[in-house]
């Protein structure tokens, strides 16, 4: 018996002093989730590709791309042969596809032309033609379409 | 020859509202159908098969569930196949023990305390939707108010107020405090004579005193009569206890700044008129309810895979999960498919190219809620709120206080955190994104600022996302005026021997009325073309 209370103690001093460390971790580790987050409400605010894709695709495509699948299924955004088109990528982004929604009017066309160019060149895509904001904003759909 | 004219009924209604106002729009409405409170009438005859017919359902949810009640009724013979292992579809409950593995391998622990839960999908009723209640009535499922608006609960902004969350009832009565002493002063300076009488004018004076709560010069000031309207700041007590001091109003040009009017605006939806209601025990009693009566014809783990299509019946293909995924087949005079649009899209169905277009047309919105479990209700006991809803600036958008175990000790949950992309937010994408605990750390992160006590009393949480469910790739379908001129009418209607249903098929996506009227709707349809 007394060796079990002495046993609890000494994890007791082990955790506690392992627990603030644990702890400014954590804090760091909530902020970096909540810089996910758009500072406004209506648009997305990142501005890079890396960023964008983590708050917006990655919800269904996941963090390395590749989908899942049950019934339904996310496709894979690597050894998809959509993906060599760089206007089908940032079109889809736009306007949705089939289940997927559009984002037309939550990213511009210059986080589109981020968003696009990142997933073409990440996840094991090479594809060496970027698509211009300008490119991107001759997709954009007319709005309240 | 100019080609003939011949508008959608859209545009066909916005023509005669335009030239005839919108009484006579509201009147050739009802007369297409739509409009005149969703046009259920609660007595649904269908006269039933001159000879035996059948009737297979694709799901398990409330429509295909009253599909199968309504149609047995009427003498079809009727089989459900769902892909999952229950049946209830997207009107489900969380409880403790409950774990759900989502898209991308995580997986989502409920470890509530027994009689707490959650519903991740629908989680309230409006009075008027009228089909879910009378089932609801039909098969007994006991219902309680839900508290959708409470004067008590906050409304909140991080940039106003110091991050400080207002009461509800505060901000509202404030508004129209200032918003009358406004119009009262223009209407005493004749500002207003162009619009009103005389004797309207001395009326609408006399009744805005009353309505703001003004004083005898019309302004919207502190005072006992105010303090009877708006509340104290020393509550009227008894015996010895301190004087009574009505509340002081907010100010309105920072009232104006803050957000939390608009805010307020939340509640101005018909669908949230008082009362509302929900079922004792969890939004899945109404589904097992209408499970209790067609159990015997659902086949549960029945993955289809194929909708075929010949000129008089259907042949559907699946994949068994009872018999180790062993595909069979499964034929039937006529098909019901209630399968969300975003996974009928992926599937090998038989029907006309521009059905084909409809199913593949109308995305899916993005939906999440986080809900946490604290030891105690400290809403309640420390906050003076009795269920109802805080709405936020913040991403988690609405904390929903529960409407049941009022004043219980013991742990108890609240919604803290949910949007869906009908508000057109960004937030809830990104919420998606996030691992069942990473929502749960965000979901306290952002909650105590509102409720500083989330840190003493936090037990657990659960969560879900509706992207990253298999069987329906999102919540519910997001359709656009534009969407439904195109391709609203062929979704709907029979396609040879198939006819679809469920909220898609519906003006009311997203709620349960929706996928119940369109479910109802359908077999009238059907029991009509078998009868023609």
């Amino acid at each position: 018996m007394g060796k079990l209370w002495y046993l609890a103690a000494f994890a007791l001093a082990v955790f506690a002093s392992s627990a603030l460390a644990q702890e400014n971790a954590a804090t760091a580790d909530v902020d970096a989730l909540l810089s996910r987050f758009s500072e406004d409400a209506d648009h997305f605010t990142q501005t890079d590709g890396a960023a964008l894709y983590r708050t917006t695709c990655q919800a269904c495509h996941m963090e390395d791309a590749q989908g899942d699948a049950g019934v339904g299924a996310h496709p894979p955004l690597t050894g998809n042969s959509k993906i060599m088109s760089k206007h089908f990528v940032a079109g889809v982004i736009l306007t949705g596809y089939r289940g997927m929604p559009g984002f037309s009017s939550m990213m511009s066309d210059a986080q589109v032309a981020e968003l696009t160019n990142y997933v073409r060149t990440h996840f094991g895509n090479d594809y060496p033609d970027p698509i211009t904001v300008n490119e991107v904003a001759d997709l954009r759909p007319p709005e309240n379409n | 020859m100019p080609t003939p004219f011949t508008p959608t009924r859209r545009q066909l209604l916005t023509m005669i509202g335009q030239v005839a106002g919108t009484a006579a729009m509201y009147q050739a409405m009802t007369s297409l159908g739509f409009a005149a409170e969703s046009g259920y009438t609660g007595d649904l005859s269908l006269q039933g098969p001159r000879q035996g017919r059948r009737v297979l359902i694709l799901g398990a949810g409330i429509a295909g569930m009253a599909a199968a009640y309504e149609m047995r009724l009427a003498g079809y013979e009727v089989k459900i196949l769902e892909y999952q292992n229950r049946h209830g579809g997207r009107c489900l409950t969380m409880r403790g023990g409950d774990r759900y593995t989502e898209m991308g391998g995580h997986e989502i622990a409920c470890d509530f305390q027994d009689g707490n839960f959650f519903n991740p999908g629908p989680w309230r009723l409006p009075v008027h939707h009228r089909a879910v209640l009378d089932y609801c009535r039909k098969f007994g499922v006991a219902m309680q108010p839900f508290v959708m608006k409470n004067n008590k609960a906050y409304v909140h902004s991080q940039h106003a107020f110091d991050g400080k969350p207002q009461r509800i009832g505060h901000v509202e009565k404030d508004m129209r405090g200032h918003v009358s002493e406004l119009l009262g002063k223009s209407l005493q300076q004749g500002d207003l004579d162009g619009q009103v009488t005389l004797e309207d004018r001395e009326k609408l004076l006399e009744g805005l005193k009353e309505w703001g709560v003004l004083d005898s010069q019309y302004r919207y000031r502190v005072s006992d009569d105010l303090g009877g309207v708006r509340g104290y700041d020393v509550r009227p007590g008894g015996g010895l206890m301190a004087d009574t001091k009505p509340s002081e109003p907010i100010d309105l040009s920072p009232l104006l700044q803050s957000g939390l009017w608009d805010q307020v605006f939340n509640f101005n939806s018909y669908s949230f008129d008082p009362p509302m209601f929900e079922p004792v025990g969890g939004m899945d009693q109404i589904t097992d309810a209408f499970a209790r009566e067609v159990a015997d014809v659902i086949q549960l783990n029945a993955r289809v895979t194929r909708i075929a299509q010949t000129d008089n019946g259907v042949i559907v293909t699946y994949a068994d999960g009872a018999r180790g995924g062993e595909m069979r087949e499964e034929s039937a005079d006529w098909c019901i498919c209630t399968i969300p649009l975003s996974v009928l899209g992926q599937l090998d169905v038989d029907c006309s190219d521009a059905m084909r277009r409809a199913i593949g047309a109308v995305p899916y919105a993005s939906a999440f809620k986080v809900a946490l479990e604290f030891r105690r209700r400290f809403w309640e006991q420390d906050d003076w709120i009795m269920g109802g809803v805080t709405y936020t600036d913040l991403p988690l958008v609405q904390i929903a206080y529960p409407s049941y175990g009022f004043l219980s000790e013991g742990p108890a949950v609240l919604q803290a955190a949910y949007d869906t992309a009908t508000a057109g937010r960004t937030f809830t994408y990104s919420w998606s994104t996030m691992t069942p605990q990473e929502r749960i750390d965000a979901a306290l992160a952002f909650g105590r600022q509102i409720h500083p006590q989330y840190d003493a009393e936090f037990m657990s949480g659960a969560s879900w996302v509706w992207h990253r469910v298999d069987w329906s790739l999102g919540c519910y379908g997001e359709w656009t005026d534009g969407l439904r001129d195109a391709h609203y009418e062929t979704l709907c209607k029979i396609d040879n021997r198939l006819v679809l249903a469920g909220e898609h098929c519906s003006h009311i996506p997203a709620w349960l009325e929706g996928s119940l009227l369109s479910a109802l709707d359908a077999i009238q349809r059907l029991d009509q073309r078998e009868n023609a």
